[in-house]
């Protein structure tokens, strides 16, 4: 860790001296071992080792960034002299110069738990041994399937990495981590000859967090064996219920228009928006960027600055922009006005949970549609207009009813996070928005 | 022991870059004994063969904002990817040090994934031999002897003409990015492959606002060319294209939802056959028994009338390849013959497990990863009907013009892709226009209701990029205009 850091500084050193003003450099490595097993036997092993160097560089009022693996002294010192020549062809930008220092004071001393200290201890025969029993608990759990199961794979891997970041204005830090993950893929094959795939997974910091193997394979049948014999839906407008795992999708396109690149480019609908209500009061989302073992957790941010927790939406109040250090400075020139910089990151989330799990959900709605998975479509952050392809099941007198694929949801995305009905209680396990299942009313789906 | 061999005669030979590409990576520490060392670690527990994935790559790029050129980006990428097979399986590491010590632990690494009796005493006296190949992208002005002031005014003039152009464009980027990937090859059998892969990509957006009403959208354009990929017929295209697009939209609605006919225009809608049927016929998915189309091969799956086809020949075309990632001639691969199933797209791999030759679809990203099956520049041959014709044919459907992206689930077959312009069509005619619009239908079902081909075909010169197990790849594709006689359009106001 501290040779990064100490390779952090000299490079940065090193760019001053070369002719850049300032320079911001993150130098980081990491490895990784993953194992896959397919149908009784090893199919892949893979252990990779990285190490690069990224390098921003500010040069006469200009800026540009770099990166390279070839990390040989003499390859760095001509990457840095012709990456800073090539910056002073460049215009100038006043907007660009590294951030106040002001904002690196005050970091958290909570321990994030970001590395796992029995990451050692993790061998070649344990992988081996996890995966095959992962595949073999797989084969087992659907042999209720008969001879629609094709084919079953499971996968187990883990990473470490480290990195150090330097500003030359006074930030330093550096922080490693590590990470596993075990997944399943179950591929049943119907009479029409469609194969569908159900998947289930876990990705923890600390592998004593990964869910147990039962579980994980129960959600790859649970979700290979829901889409067999699947229809079309009949186009119309639905209640629906969009699955805690899958909410992500909608989760993205209401939250990708907030940065402050879409701000900057005229591309977001909620400019002007500030404190407004823009969606459902129902919807609370806070960003916690220091839960401990969370994989997403960060005590600074791209810009170096400390992380706080902070409300994005609050009762459906938009109460602050994604905006970043370079973009609040390229705005408040360009309007003359302060825009305040708020942070680009996002980290865990906080949802204001809801009292029902998903059955009961169900069981409330009574009519409508469960969205299990999306499938390619796309969101304009511009005008909000939202088209996405899905898939899931029926919902008939409170409960699952017949399967279904080749569906599309479209609308726009105010208008559907403004019709979300209902919050439930059971965030998903896996990844850091941390999502429950919601219900939205009035939501345009195609078909037949 | 490092010799040259024409590998083809007839056609123009690659062997003064190959004897470069020898010299290139010599500068990094790479010679023979580092092969032979690398080749006995790998095969120190048995396998069938390993192979040797050297690469470096460099880019760069510079992006122009509120009227100034004011950012650079700029990459280089080293390392050695080591991959040992035996039978299907593989075991594959990297590493971005060079040198012995760091490839023999890499290769140790990959190694493991055999276990029998060891193949390394082979390599004590291995003799090596460069392959030659056809160029398909030959440069005229390799972009490391351009300044970067000669690329400024570029983008500074594209803008002004852009900002002049219409009184509603209100926010402009452009982009210009290159890059050159050199790549040696070494095989446990003593082939070597050199290559050196040019990229040259620009993108302008922009967004128009009309009172209230705003909207944004662009044009890119990508091929396989140095300095020379810049010229008036692109710069001016580019420009019309991504002013058009985004004007379209101000006076666009999204499309009814529904069932219904759909027209693909010429070009870009290549992106049905990509997510459609591409996908599902690279070999590897076939080899697992996972894609629809895993038992289909020299069957019926789509009317008689088309044919599709996977192409790394084009010249300078953005999925253009000498040779695949694993050293294998780029080809004119036939996967489907007058609507006949003929071809999967194979790599060393998947060729060995059904008994034929690799089709030179072994592609990767990067040394990071290993190469899998993956397309090249993937088009539908041009058909019979003229264009209009097969507009008028449609009573009630849409027109899909323009495209940004799309995705499948290879087992079950359903894909969409997004419509970003187009247009309805009623009582045979183009009427209003149409935007934002997701379709989604099942592989074979929209190849079989694929009814009428149109003679007009065209390539897409767009910087398309495939992604497919973590990796993206550069792609092409082309299409004449067709019509499927059903697909589920992802409109509103049902």
């Amino acid at each position: 860790m501290s040779e990064l850091l100490d390779q952090a500084r000299r490079v940065a050193e090193k760019a001053r001296a070369l002719g850049a003003q300032e320079a911001k450099v993150v130098a980081s490595r990491s490895r990784g071992v993953d194992v896959e097993w397919r149908d009784g036997q090893l199919e892949r092993l893979s252990d990779t080792t990285d190490q690069s160097l990224s390098v921003s560089l500010y040069v006469d009022g200009r800026f540009s960034t770099h990166s390279t693996s070839d990390l040989r002294p003499e390859s760095v010192e001509t990457f840095l002299s012709q990456a800073i020549e090539l910056t002073r062809y460049l215009e100038e930008d006043p907007a660009r110069s590294l951030p106040d220092p002001s904002g690196y004071e005050g970091r958290s001393t909570v321990d994030l738990e970001l590395f796992d200290p029995n990451y050692e201890q993790v061998s070649g025969e344990m992988r081996r041994t996890e995966v095959a029993e992962l595949e073999a608990l797989a084969r087992q759990a659907s042999t209720h399937l008969g001879d629609k199961v094709i084919s079953v794979s499971s996968t187990v891997g883990d990473q470490f990495s480290e990195g150090a970041r330097v500003h030359t204005n006074g930030f330093e830090g550096a922080r490693q981590g590590t990470t596993f993950g075990a997944s399943v893929s179950i591929n049943l094959k119907e009479d029409d000859g469609k194969r569908p795939v159900g998947g289930g997974y876990s990705y923890r910091r600390h592998r004593s967090d990964l869910r147990s193997f039962e579980d994980i394979v129960a959600e790859a049948v649970e979700s290979a064996e829901g889409k067999l014999g699947a229809q079309k839906v009949k186009t119309g407008s639905y209640t629906v219920i969009v699955k805690n795992k899958s909410i992500s999708r909608l989760l993205g396109a209401l939250l990708g228009p907030l940065s402050g690149a879409a701000l900057h480019n005229k591309r977001s609908l909620w400019e002007g928006k500030l404190n407004t209500q823009i969606v459902s009061p129902l919807l609370s989302l806070h960003d916690l960027p220091h839960v401990p073992r969370g994989l997403g957790s960060a005590k600074w941010d791209g810009d170096g600055y400390v992380t706080h927790d902070r409300p994005i939406i609050e009762n459906g109040v938009l109460k602050t922009y994604l905006i970043g250090d370079y973009y609040a400075k390229k705005m408040s020139q360009e309007r003359g006005m302060q825009i305040q910089r708020n942070g680009s990151g996002l980290h865990n989330f906080q949802w204001s949970y809801g009292e029902q799990d998903l059955k009961a959900l169900i069981a409330d709605i009574g009519e409508g549609v469960l969205i299990d998975r999306f499938l390619g479509g796309n969101s304009n952050g511009t005008t909000g207009k939202l088209s996405f392809g899905c898939g899931g099941h029926m919902i008939r007198g409170g409960q699952l009813a017949e399967p279904l694929t080749e569906v599309n949801m479209s609308g726009d995305i105010a208008g559907l996070w403004s019709n979300l009905v209902a919050i439930g209680n059971d965030a998903y396990p896996e990844g850091s928005a941390h999502s429950p299942s919601c219900v939205f009313k009035q939501v345009q789906l195609s078909g037949v | 022991m490092i010799s040259e061999h024409a590998h083809k005669a007839g056609e123009a030979s690659y062997k003064g870059n190959a004897e470069e590409g020898i010299a290139y990576f010599r500068a990094f520490g790479v010679d023979e004994s580092l092969f032979r060392a690398a080749f006995a670690a790998a095969l120190s527990r048995g396998g069938d063969w390993a192979d040797l994935y050297f690469e470096h790559g460099i880019s760069q790029s510079i992006s122009l904002k509120d009227h100034k050129v004011d950012s650079a980006f700029s990459s280089i990428g080293l390392g050695v990817g080591i991959r040992v097979v035996s039978g299907d399986q593989q075991g594959y590491a990297y590493t971005e040090d060079l040198s012995k010590d760091a490839v023999v632990r890499a290769a140790s690494s990959a190694a493991l994934i055999a276990e029998s009796q060891s193949a390394a005493s082979r390599f004590e006296s291995q003799g090596f031999e460069v392959q030659t190949r056809a160029n398909r992208y030959p440069i005229s002005q390799e972009w490391m002897d351009v300044e970067v002031a000669q690329k400024v005014p570029l983008l500074t003039r594209l803008d002004e003409e852009v900002m002049a152009s219409d009184q509603r464009i209100s926010k402009v980027n452009i982009g210009l990015g290159h890059s050159t990937t050199a790549i040696l090859i070494v095989e446990s059998t003593g082939a070597i492959h050199f290559d050196r892969l040019p990229m040259t990509r620009m993108n302008l957006s922009c967004t128009a606002e009309d009172g209230e009403q705003r909207e944004s959208n662009g044009y890119n354009l990508a091929g396989r060319e140095g300095f020379e990929f810049i010229n008036e017929r692109r710069l001016e295209k580019l420009k019309t294209e991504a002013v058009n697009r985004t004007l379209f939209l101000l006076d666009a609605e999204q499309a009814p939802a529904g069932s219904m006919p759909v027209v693909l225009g010429a070009g870009s809608s290549g992106i049905l056959l990509h997510e459609a049927i591409g996908h599902g016929m690279e070999a590897d998915f076939n080899r697992k028994g996972i894609s629809i189309y895993a038992d289909r091969l020299n069957t019926r799956i789509a009317p008689k009338g088309v044919t599709i086809v996977d192409d790394g020949t084009r010249q300078h075309d953005r999925g253009a390849i000498n040779l695949d990632d694993e050293g294998v001639e780029g080809q004119r691969t036939v996967l489907v013959e007058d609507g006949i199933l003929r071809s999967y797209m194979h790599d060393r791999i998947s060729a060995a497990h059904y008994g034929v030759k690799p089709t030179g679809n072994g592609r990767r990203e990067s040394f990071k990863h290993t190469p899998v099956p993956r397309m090249r520049s993937t088009y539908m041959c041009a058909g019979k009907y003229d264009p209009q014709e097969i507009i008028k044919s449609v009573k009630r459907g849409i027109y899909a013009e323009t495209f940004t992206n799309g995705q499948v689930m290879i087992g079950a077959g359903d894909f969409t892709f997004y419509i970003k312009t187009g247009y309805m069509i009623e009582d045979g005619k183009l009427t209003r226009p149409i935007k934002d619009t997701n379709i989604i239908g099942n592989g074979p079902e929209v190849l079989e209701r694929t009814d009428m081909v149109g003679s007009d075909f065209e390539y897409d010169e767009g910087g398309w990029v495939c992604g497919k197990d973590g990796q993206s790849v550069p792609v092409s594709l082309g299409m004449p205009t067709v019509r499927v006689s059903e697909m589920t359009v992802g409109g509103v106001n049902a």
